[in-house]
This record gives structure tokens, sequence and C-alpha cells, in this order.
């Protein structure tokens, strides 16, 4: 099954008189179960792009679908809706809610999706267990190391069991140690509830965990590689 | 933690506490001013009401029917012979405290020596000190004793006369015939009802030395008084039913209808306490929206954050929406009890000095009421106010693209 497919997406920015093409042109295809890395520079696209795939953005041209839905054509709401069901989202700066205790960040996309407070208890308390987070659910994030404060962000991203996390450089704000750490607990996810990944990096350590990287280079993937996981 | 945007919005209230104490105390300052206002503005009313009732009005005046629209140019035709029924059937009325009666004259007093014209009024003694209790005796007694030929006067009257106590003065009228005559009376009272042109003016003698000098036996006007004010329109229902009922050819006005310096007084006051609210609010306003504002720009990220994962625009804006609405409620019960721990305190001090009003003669010390009227309205408009404020930073943080706020640092 399909739950990526993007085909000729362009988008174009203006600024002041000139116009800055970040994607030109980009085909990609992702299916479920995959754990795709795309790497490239910084400038490269690569955010531009996942911004798009992600719903957060629009292209100037081309389609996006979304396990097989055209999102073209989806109202603001509508794409909210989608984003908090279906899409997961990992930020390089971690993103946390800074008045939201670990538990709390980690059940707010539940809330958002209308779970009742029993169901996401249960599941919110699994999900801070798998990311090995339990003891310090109570925690702010200004509680916690950056690397357990990625952790919630995975936890979070993946707690209303979407089709897709996106995630735009997880590993950027990371020691390199740590960056493993989580790309680990991102592919143990994958193994585990069958969640696709895209994840955007251009460390070289990194990018040995993906089973599929696309290189980007001035808004085009230049480059296709298919790898086994280790 | 129950998730809501209210418990969000508590906990976003008091991530910057300064922030959040500088925006509470414009909120408490305002209300402060409000309160304290609205109840200065209470107790002058209260005084200028209190005063003009209980010196010269009292509550409710009862006449003869036909007395308001002619009596002033012929009162002899409209007075009342029977005084001793209506003061019984009067009693009766729950909240009425007492029934008396006046007749009054316009004539001249004289001291031999100067003359001045004067507005006589004929009372009960033993009931006059009870009614006129905000007049002040301001040098020698009242009227004690019925029949007795004494008189008491007005202050700026005295001064004008140049009459001392004890002095015998000559007050000359026309009858009801069109006969002169005259009374010698002994001066026997100085009063102040701190209304200049009346105390230029009156002089009040025994009602029936008054009768003795029309040459009559009858009373001009009842002048009803009641426990409290608020009973007055009550009362005048009341009344009214019973002249129905009785087959009484009587008429009334409340004190209302017979003080229009009053009214003019409180249509000024409104205005200027209007003016007062809409610039308090004014301040407040943009207080708030400065405060949610700057919460905007600083949480922009966040707002990004909070889209990105699934909230909807609707949802940023009950949560911006709640953060003005808690601040405002914050502010409210906080304004209200500095409000009236400042108005006890001043109330505590002896209130604040005011000069005589226009066409008063003496000051007053002012003291701030409590009116609970104005409580709810600070209360309410606070609330109302703060969430408005908050209308316009929460819309701006639901238009703000989710891309370019993600990239916001």
């Amino acid at each position: 099954m399909s739950i990526v497919s993007a085909r000729q997406v362009s988008k174009e920015y203006k600024l002041g008189k000139t116009t800055v093409l970040a994607v030109q042109k980009i085909n990609l295809e992702v299916e479920k179960g995959e754990f795709v890395c795309i790497c490239g520079p910084s400038g490269s696209g690569k955010t531009t792009f996942f911004n798009i795939i992600g719903c957060l953005d629009k292209p100037t041209e081309g389609t996006v679908q979304i396990m097989n839905q055209d999102v073209s054509g989806l109202s603001d709401a509508q794409l909210s809706e989608l984003r908090n069901k279906s899409i997961g989202f990992i930020f390089q700066t971690f993103n946390l809610m800074p008045v939201l205790t670990a538990y709390e960040n980690v059940e707010y996309p539940l809330w958002i999706l209308g779970k009742e407070k029993r169901e996401r208890r249960r599941i919110v308390l699994k999900m801070l267990e798998d990311v090995g987070l339990l003891e310090h659910k109570d925690h702010k994030p200004d509680e916690l190391s950056g690397g357990q404060r990625q952790r919630v962000a995975v936890a979070r991203a993946l707690v209303t069991m979407p089709a897709l996390v996106l995630a735009d450089e997880p590993t950027a704000n990371l020691d390199s140690k740590t960056g493993v750490a989580i790309l680990e607990l991102m592919r143990k996810m994958n193994d585990e509830f069958s969640t696709t990944f895209i994840f955007s990096t251009h460390d070289p350590q990194i990018m040995e965990y993906a089973q599929k990287i696309y290189h980007i280079s001035d808004g085009r993937f230049i480059e296709e590689e298919s790898r086994k996981r280790g | 933690m129950k998730h809501s945007f209210f418990t969000l919005a508590l906990r976003n209230i008091f991530r910057n506490k300064r922030r959040t104490s500088i925006t509470l105390l414009s909120i408490v300052s305002g209300m402060v001013c409000l309160i304290v206002f609205g109840g200065f503005v209470e107790y002058s009313f209260w005084g200028l009401r209190e005063s003009t009732i209980r010196s010269q009005l009292g509550h409710i005046q009862v006449y003869k029917k036909g007395y308001s629209e002619k009596g002033v140019a012929n009162p002899s035709k409209y007075l009342i012979d029977d005084f001793q029924r209506m003061e019984g059937l009067f009693y009766k009325i729950p909240y009425v405290e007492l029934v008396t009666a006046r007749l009054s004259f316009s004539g001249l007093i004289s001291t031999g020596e100067n003359s001045l014209i004067c507005k006589g009024d004929g009372v009960i003694p033993e009931k006059e000190a009870k009614l006129a209790s905000f007049e002040e005796i301001v040098d020698g007694e009242g009227l004690f004793e019925e029949g007795k030929e004494e008189v008491v006067i007005g202050s700026e009257m005295q001064k004008s006369l140049g009459a001392r106590i004890g002095d015998d003065l000559t007050i000359l009228t026309t009858t009801p015939s069109g006969m002169m005559n005259a009374v010698d009376i002994k001066l026997v009272g100085i009063a102040r009802s701190g209304a200049k042109d009346y105390d230029s003016v009156f002089a009040k003698l025994p009602l029936s030395v008054v009768q003795r000098l029309l040459f009559t036996t009858e009373v001009e006007k009842i002048v009803i008084l009641l426990d409290k004010t608020e009973h007055t329109q009550e009362v005048a229902q009341q009344l009214n039913l019973l002249f129905k009922e009785k087959g009484l050819n009587m008429e009334l006005k409340t004190w209302n209808d017979l003080a229009p310096f009053y009214q003019a007084v409180v249509r000024l006051y409104i205005g200027i306490f209007g003016v007062i609210k809409v610039i308090i609010a004014i301040l407040v306003l943009f207080s708030i929206a400065n405060t949610m504002t700057m919460s905007v720009f600083e949480r922009v990220k966040e707002i990004g954050t909070l889209r990105a994962i699934g909230t909807k625009k609707s949802g940023i804006l009950k949560l911006f929406l709640w953060e003005g609405f808690l601040i405002g409620i914050m502010g409210a019960v906080m304004g209200i009890i500095a409000g009236i721990l400042i108005a006890q305190g001043i109330n505590l001090c002896g209130g604040i000095y005011m000069p005589p009003p226009p066409a008063m003669t003496t000051g007053y010390n002012a003291l701030i009421l409590i009116v609970p009227g104005v409580l709810l309205y600070a209360f309410l408009s606070t609330i109302v106010i703060s969430t408005i404020s908050a209308c316009y930073p929460a819309l701006r943080a639901t238009r703000l693209s989710i891309v370019e706020s993600l990239g916001h640092n």
C-alpha cells in the first residue's frame, strides 16, 4: 500500500523580486512500513519537501497523496484532522510544549483526536514505556535531557498510531551517541508498529539505518539507493 | 491532567509571571478606579438625595387634587381640612415612619431695621426634628412646642437680616381672603440645610401659629417620611390605591418629582462616570491586547507545532481566548478585593473632603460606598473586556503560516 505518493512536486518562493525554486519536480513513492531517508545539505530542499508531504504546505505544482488520498482539495480543518490521525512529526528542536509534562505532551494528540481519558492513559503509558521514559512521565521538557526530549517527541509522533512519521533532522541537535539511540528507537517502532518513517539527515552514520536513501540537491532527487537493514 | 484548552491556557498564563503580574496590576488599577469612583458617585447621590428628602421634601407629599396644577397660583383653594383622618390612614401603610403636615406662605420677615422676603412653613414641631434630620441647627434650638410664637430661620437669611437668637421678629403676610396680617415672633434657632437658596428664604414656625396668621385650620400638604428611600414607589402605589378605595380627592408627588436639581446632578455624574468607564476600559483593553500579542509572538513556534500535530485553527483561537478570559477572571477577583480594601481604607481615614457643591454652602467628607451593582459591573466588564482584548491576538495566532511558525526562532 502506498503511504506517500508525490508526483512532479515543485515549490516556488518569492523572495522580493526573485523566485526561488526550493523543490523541482520531485517524484516519490513510499510504501507501508518503509524506513526512508532523504539526505542532502542544508538548503537542498529537504524541509520544504517534508512540509509538503506532511500537509503543512501546498506545492506550487504537482500532487501529493497520503494513503491514496489527494490532499490538494482538503480544507484547513480536514488537513488538521489528517495530520492528527495519520501523520506524526518529529522535529529537529523537539518542539515539546514547555508547560506540559512528558505524559501530557504525548497525550495531547490523543486528546485532539477525541480519545477518552482512560484509553488515553493506557496508550500514553505504554508509549512512554516503549521509549523508556515511564519514570520521567511527570517531568516537564526543561527537566529532561535532549535525548529524553526527543524520545518524548517520538512517543508523541507515534501515539495516534499514524501511517506515516516524518522526522526532519531528528538527530541534528543531539550528540552522536544519543542520535544513534533515537534512530534505533525509531527503527524499533518501525518494526513494532509497521509505521512508515521518512527522516532527513546529512549525517552518514544516521543514513545507515535507512532501507532507502534519496539524495536531494538544489531541490531535486539526484540519486536513490536501496540498502539491506543492518 | 484533564486535557483542555482551559488548563493549557491556565498554565500558559503562569509561564511569564512578571508579564502576567504587570497585566493583572493594570486590570486591578482599572477596577479600583471604577469601584472607588463608582462608590464615591453613589455616596454623592445618596448624600444629595437624603439631604433633600430629610431637610425639605420628605419622601412623598400629598395634596388636594389639582394642587400641583393650579395650587401655586391659588393655594387657599386646595387646602386639606381632614389631616387627622388621613394621618391615621397613612400610618397603616407599611414603611411609613412619619406623617406630618405643612402650611406654607410667602411674606416679609423683619427685624424692624431689615426686612426680607421669606418662604414660611408651618410645621408640627415635635415631628420636624425627625423629618428634617439632615438640617443642622447652627445656633439656638429647634422648635419644640406647638402654639408658641417662635421661629427658626435659615443661616443665610439670618446673615442678611443681622438677627440674633432671642430677637423679636415680625412676619407679615396676606391671608387667603386678601387681608394683611402680621405676627410678632421670637427667633429661637438658626438652621442650615446646606442648600444656599433654601437657607436664604426659609422660616419655620409652629403650624398652629401659621394657621392663626392665615385665618385657617387647614393644612396645605401632608409630608410622609419612610423608613427607606427605596420604598418610595411602593408606598406611592399603595397611597394611590388608598385614594381610590376611600374616595379621597387627593394627589401625590414623590421626592423624585420634586427634586429636579437632584436629577440634573445624577445625569451629570452618570455622564462623567460613563466617560471614565470608557477610558478605563480602553486602557485595560490595550494592556491585555499588548500582553496577548507579545505572548503570540513569543510562542509562534509552539503555535506552529500545535497546528502541525493536528490542532485546528479553532483550537488555537480557543486557547488564546481562554487565556484572555482567565486573565480577566483573575484580575477581576483581585480588583474586587483591592477595590473593597482601598474603599474601606479611605472610609476609615474619614473619607475624601469635598468642597461645597454648586448652590450648597458646606463641603462634606465623601465616603466610598461599596455598591454591589458597581462591583458586579466592574467584575463582568473586566472579564468581557479581557476576553475581547484577546480576540485580535488570537486571530493573528490562527492566521500564522504553519511552515513559517515552525521555522521561527
